[in-house]
């Protein structure tokens, strides 16, 4: 066997692609290259290959997977049920152990970085230091770029982790708080616990918590993805419900079924914010508005449409707050920012980013909705200061403080 | 020079693959068969194709093109080696919505060109199940069809010209604009020929106006009799819908597995009809088929509400082929073709011999035009089962044409129905056929060993020797 992890796509994974294609349109690399190298069947056949020893896991096979987003676009159109993103985390595992050089500065950098609250902390610091000077825009082109996507930072956020709150009535709600969400994002964070606590949850964010693991696991890193997830299973596993802010968290925790024991029974009580709040407003615990507030243009972020298939409930968040609901993209292909693939892949990210910003522009309408901070970041970096981006719960958040402050 | 370094100095490092795993990836289209290409080659157009075609020329390598592989007859596997021509970078697309055609670089996706046409208030008739995959240079090659070819003809009915280039590296144009161009219908020679005679870079196709109005049925019966029934009197009755599709119980429950469509996964047959046309003509054909599905048993008779949910429908039907991977890891298909009224006793004799050779068989087809595509779920990594599945289906093959039926409807011969096509031509036919492919391709680059089995020329040992006496001429 070629492999040499215990988590490498196994025999039931890829013998369940009959390789009819289907998923070539919807592969956002395979839309820009036109190459089955660079499209998932091409990948999971690649993988084949590897399985079958009869080629190695060598740069060749790492350039191939590296190139691939991680959106998950090829899974809601496989009618064979190809657990790609699966797969592809188990490839990537490989690659890390077998690619000489592949645990490079870079990325361990990345990896470590987010995971850490101290490390964030202090980089938060600096880039809110950094945006107050203006000094943002002396930066080389890719930071510059990535700058561009954030939000103005306050040199310390007030993070959310440690806080309780709430009743309780209507069942209580572990909040996995997020690296990046936390300390970048913080507004979406506190929108969460406001809502949810006004919902009948009793909110913790307990400290105990740390980075779920999902850069980790996409960049094949094994072992520290295993870790994150064990200790996260144990932080918030014993309330009745997990929720998550950043769509990327989320689907990763609803992955956890293969990262840690007990994962599973956690991950079938996790959702995204976003479908607790959807359920809230459906059951009356958070209301439903009257005023009519204008069109928003929904992004679809991929690892909340094509990772968890959940598509009515930020619609159907918005429009309980009374804004007209505007598609820009019925395929809802990636944006390009897939976690750090910005900074491994700048150019096609950048085509990306610039391919769904032409797609918002398109719509005429200047506010957007998106549930992810990446995608957030990607959107704002590449549609410019005229356009606001936000999260689709803070969306309905202001229209609520709206409605109830007139 | 070598090969691949010819190959860089025409197309550039970027556009020839050439790694061992990239090459593995391109060894095998949709079907079975694998092959084991030299290089991968994309060009962006005509002119960059000739340059190829001469360099496989003077290297005497075959060139194999390929789209985006969904074929299911080996027609892009790269059998003979040599290069594999992709044709993806090729995607120009002119629409002219007066004269309702467009020109469509042979890369350009079957969906796309579709879509692109909406807006005009048009669209391109063929429509195979891979449609949101397939290219139009595919189409062209394997003259497709698709469920919606009943009533509007297969690719070769909406090709008005091709750009292709010949042997040589020569770029010629075929047919045109005009409605009727002078001389042999050369086009529609190239329609259908797999790749064999050239390489078609660009197709001038019609557009058709996007029907006003349309109603699709569903409908599920106790037996594929009765389904099978429905289809015969339906066409009997006078009426042509744009479509008729069948499918199994076995299928539909793979099906729903996936899509949870609510499809009627307890019935033994599935009938989904289309037919289109104005407000008026709809309804009443509509409910003349219902009423005749009835007449035969039909359990349920259910019309799409609206167009979210007749895409569902039609989603369920096109991804059949790919949901057979929660079965098993490898399907082998036969597209066969038979009279309408010979439906009924062709599906019990094709359900008779899978349960002879004890394999798991699967049918969703083209029920209106008789074109059947029995499928034999297996793992192709048991050379035993290997053996059952291709004497099965070499009897599902005997069986259609003895029925009065043709080997393939749409998909195409290539490697995997080869050497069946003795059942259906004489060593004359073959022979013919032989001649015409070595006028168009005298130096055997273009596909070779495709469609064609061995000994097809009459002057070709091996296939005709056998039952000519020693010392005779041929």
């Amino acid at each position: 066997m070629p492999w040499v992890t215990d988590i490498h796509p196994t025999t039931e994974e890829l013998n369940a692609c009959v390789q009819c294609g289907l998923c070539l349109p919807v592969c956002p690399t395979f839309r820009l290259t036109g190459r089955e190298t660079a499209s998932p069947r091409g990948r999971l056949h690649a993988m084949s290959a590897v399985h079958q020893g009869l080629v190695e896991v060598d740069e060749a096979f790492a350039s191939i997977l590296d190139f691939c987003l991680g959106c998950r676009a090829c899974e809601p159109v496989c009618p064979g049920l190809v657990p790609y993103g699966r797969a592809l985390e188990g490839a990537r595992a490989e690659i890390v152990e077998q690619v000489p050089g592949r645990g490079n500065r870079r990325r361990w950098l990345l990896g470590a970085g987010l995971g850490s609250r101290s490390l964030m902390g202090a980089a938060t610091t600096a880039v809110s230091l950094a945006q107050r000077l203006g000094l943002t825009r002396l930066a080389p082109g890719r930071l510059r770029r990535l700058a561009s996507g954030m939000r103005k930072l306050s040199a310390r956020p007030p993070a959310t982790v440690g806080h309780t709150g709430g009743s309780g009535d209507a069942g209580t709600i572990a909040l996995l708080a997020g690296c990046i969400q936390d300390q970048w994002f913080g507004g979406v964070n506190h929108t969460a616990i406001e809502l949810l606590e006004r919902a009948g949850h009793r909110v913790t964010v307990p400290v105990t918590q740390t980075c779920c693991g999902a850069l980790a696991a996409h960049d094949g890193k094994a072992a520290e993805a295993r870790r994150l997830a064990e200790r996260n299973v144990r932080a918030l596993g014993s309330a009745d419900l997990v929720v998550a802010t950043a769509a990327g968290c989320s689907a990763h925790l609803i992955g956890y079924g293969h990262w840690a024991d007990g994962g599973q029974a956690m991950a079938s009580k996790t959702v995204d914010v976003t479908v607790a709040v959807a359920r809230a407003i459906e059951e009356g615990r958070l209301p439903r508005l009257r005023g009519t507030r204008g069109p928003i243009a929904v992004q679809d972020p991929c690892h909340l449409r094509h990772g968890q298939r959940v598509v009515d409930e930020p619609r159907m968040i918005l429009r309980a707050a009374g804004y007209e609901v505007v598609e820009i993209d019925d395929a809802a292909l990636c944006c390009g920012a897939a976690g750090i693939y910005t900074v491994l892949q700048p150019e096609a990210s950048e085509r990306l980013g610039n391919q769904k910003a032409a797609q918002v522009r398109s719509t005429g309408v200047s506010r957007v909705s998106s549930a992810n901070p990446g995608c957030e970041m990607q959107l704002r970096s590449h549609l410019g200061s005229d356009y606001v981006v936000r999260h689709p719960i803070e969306w309905y958040a202001m229209a609520v403080d709206e409605e109830f402050a007139g | 020079m070598s090969l691949l370094a010819e190959l860089r100095a025409v197309l550039g490092r970027e556009d020839v693959l050439e790694e061992p795993v990239e090459l593995y990836v391109y060894s095998k289209d949709a079907s079975l068969m694998r092959g084991e290409a030299t290089a991968v080659v994309f060009p962006q157009d005509s002119a960059e194709v000739a340059e190829i075609v001469r360099v496989a020329e003077r290297h005497g390598v075959p060139i194999v093109a390929r789209g985006a592989g969904t074929g299911l007859a080996a027609g892009a596997s790269p059998t003979e080696g040599g290069i594999v021509l992709s044709t993806t970078a090729m995607t120009s697309l002119e629409i002219d919505p007066e004269n309702r055609t467009a020109w469509v670089g042979a890369g350009v996706i079957n969906l796309d060109l579709s879509k692109a046409a909406e807006p005009f208030g048009l669209h391109f008739a063929p429509d195979p199940s891979s449609q949101s995959a397939c290219t139009i240079g595919g189409n062209v090659a394997n003259n497709s069809g698709g469920p919606h070819c009943l009533a509007e003809g297969s690719t070769t009915s909406h090709v008005l010209g091709l750009e292709v280039v010949l042997a040589g590296g020569e770029v010629v144009t075929l047919g045109g604009d005009a409605p009727d161009t002078p001389g042999l219908d050369l086009k529609g020679v190239i329609v259908g020929s797999e790749g064999t005679l050239g390489i078609v870079t660009r197709a001038l196709v019609r557009l058709l106006p996007i029907e006003p109005d349309v109603r699709t049925l569903l409908m599920d019966f106790p037996d594929m009799e009765g389904a099978a029934r429905t289809v015969s009197q339906v066409i009997a009755a006078g009426l042509v819908p744009a479509a008729l599709e069948l499918m199994d119980q076995r299928m539909t429950v793979a099906v729903e597995n996936w899509l949870h469509a609510g499809l009627p996964i307890d019935s033994a047959a599935v009938l989904l009809a289309e037919v289109v046309g104005e407000t008026v003509g709809v309804e009443s054909q509509a409910q003349l088929i219902a009423d005749i599905g009835r007449a035969n048993r039909a359990k349920k008779v259910q019309i799409a509400a609206d167009a979210a949910e007749r895409d569902l429908l039609w989603k369920g039907r096109k991804s059949a082929f790919g949901a057979i991977a929660q079965l098993a890891p490898d399907y082998y298909l036969h597209d066969a073709v038979v009279p309408r009224t010979k439906l009924v006793e062709t599906m019990t004799a094709v359900y008779d011999i899978a349960d002879k050779y004890d394999l798991t068989m699967l049918n969703v087809f083209h029920a209106g035009d008789g074109n059947l595509h029995p499928l034999i779920a297996f793992d192709a990594s048991d050379p035993e089962v290997n053996r059952r599945v291709h004497q099965a289906g070499d009897e599902i093959v005997a069986i259609c044409l003895k029925n009065g039926g043709a080997l393939s409807g749409e998909h195409g011969i290539g490697v995997e129905k080869r050497d069946l096509m003795r059942t259906s031509f004489s060593e004359l036919d073959l022979d013919a056929q032989a001649r015409l492919k070595d006028v168009f391709d005298p130096g055997r680059v273009f596909n070779p060993n495709k469609i064609l089995p061995e000994g097809s020329r009459c002057f070709d040992f091996g296939g005709v020797r056998r039952e000519i006496p020693d010392g005779a001429w041929v």
